[in-house]
């Protein structure tokens, strides 16, 4: 790993602390002061937005399961920027979309989804998918998949908030920005663990368990949030 | 590029599988769903405590909180100043029990607003609510009495290019205020 990045690695370590030392994880919630904030803003608010996006990709669990299933055996650089590129391009294409033209999406539904991405790269990290049909579906094309997902989560949640139309644009730009810095933060984060991780002989011999506890995990959100829609 | 993952013969992929599923499941049913929606098939969730989330005891318990939220309340007037964007509504509300009073000033910066004081009553489902004054103002002086219990408070409509301030003082029997 080059050391420029290690040294990222180390600033959003320190970042991240400061941003969750008041623990607060919601999948894809929206606390109250977020909530107040997003009902009374007007015109363009630039900051605000960014940071309503970077803490909602640092906060969110089922995110986190996802990037680390991702992330469990891919630690080079360019992999990764690869891997974040698309996801941007997802998520970016489906919020922009779905505001602006007032789709929306069940979002119990929506997290039922994002749990089973989480199902998938657990079952893909355990050779699943190569055991069963001789390869992995595309890493890439199934990270985009999921971005267009989480997209259409994310648009579906800003609008029940009915967002003034004055400088929408320009914060729905400034939330997809955010959403990228604390993807970023996040990435880091993780990055750094399982590297460190990577050099222990341990690294081997949890590979597995680890991949089906991310399974469970994934099947558990799946649960938890079709239970939501059934019954809601 | 292949991507790396781990290689498992079918049978120890199978087994693995099935295994995260059961945890899963068992997990669900209970400890997640007991505690989320109060969803207790097993009475599991129930001997591990984690019904009280949705139980008629948090019930009793949240009331008690909220009438000493209240009593600490009372004495005590509170300014809250509420921005209401150019061409929207915004409404905020006080959570009440019944035959409790709200000693209230508000004004705005300026400008006048249409208003609706009105009520809302607690569980219910239907929308309904009992207004207690509709008027365009930019300030009013009164007090009000609760009929019944559930949340209490202003609707403002700001029609004009700007966005108005309005600044609203208290004082009363009240658990809980915000926007809503």
């Amino acid at each position: 790993m080059p050391s420029r990045l290690q040294q990222y690695c180390l600033l959003s370590l320190t970042t991240l602390f400061a941003l969750v030392l008041p623990i607060e994880v919601f999948a894809h919630g929206v606390d109250d002061n977020t909530r107040a904030f997003l009902q009374q803003n007007t015109g363009i608010q630039i900051i605000p937005f960014l940071y309503i996006g970077a803490k909602h990709m640092v906060t969110g669990y089922d995110h986190l399961l996802f990037l680390v299933g991702v992330l469990f055996f891919l630690y080079r650089g360019r992999d990764v920027l690869l891997y974040v590129s698309m996801f941007t391009l997802g998520h970016s294409l489906t919020l922009l979309f779905g505001v602006i033209s007032n789709i929306q999406v069940n979002a119990y539904l929506i997290d039922a989804i994002i749990g089973l991405s989480v199902v998938y790269k657990g079952f893909d990290n355990l050779g699943g998918f190569k055991q069963l049909f001789g390869k992995s579906p595309n890493a890439k094309l199934a990270v985009l998949i999921f971005g267009l997902f989480h997209g259409f989560g994310l648009a579906t949640k800003l609008q029940e908030f009915q967002l003034p139309e004055d400088g929408l644009i320009t914060n729905l730009i400034a939330f997809n920005v955010g959403v990228e810095l604390g993807q970023f933060t996040a990435l880091a984060f993780i990055l750094l663990m399982i590297n460190f991780w990577r050099k222990h002989s341990s690294f081997n011999h949890f590979a597995t368990s680890t991949n089906c506890l991310l399974m469970s995990a994934g099947f558990m959100l799946m649960g938890f949030q079709l239970t939501g829609y059934f019954i809601n | 590029m292949q991507q790396q993952t781990i290689t498992l013969t079918k049978a120890t992929l199978l087994k693995y599988t099935l295994f995260s599923i059961a945890f899963a499941a068992i997990t669900l049913v209970t400890i997640i769903l007991p505690a989320e929606y109060n969803i207790d098939p097993t009475g599991v969730g129930h001997a591990l405590g984690l019904t009280v989330f949705n139980s008629v005891e948090a019930e009793k318990i949240s009331t008690v909180l909220s009438q000493k939220e209240a009593e600490k309340n009372k004495g005590i007037a509170k300014t809250i100043d509420i921005m209401v964007p150019a061409h929207s509504g915004v409404e905020y509300k006080f959570t009440m029990q019944q035959h409790k009073k709200l000693s209230y000033l508000w004004l705005t910066n300026g400008a006048a607003l249409y208003f609706d004081l009105h009520g809302e009553p607690e569980g219910d489902t239907t929308g309904y609510f009992e207004s207690y004054a509709i008027a365009t103002s930019n300030r009013m002086e009164g007090s009000f009495t609760t009929p019944f219990t559930g949340v209490h408070g202003w609707y403002w409509k700001n029609t004009s290019e700007n966005p108005v301030t309005v600044q609203l003082t208290v004082k009363g029997d009240y658990a809980t205020h915000g926007l809503k």
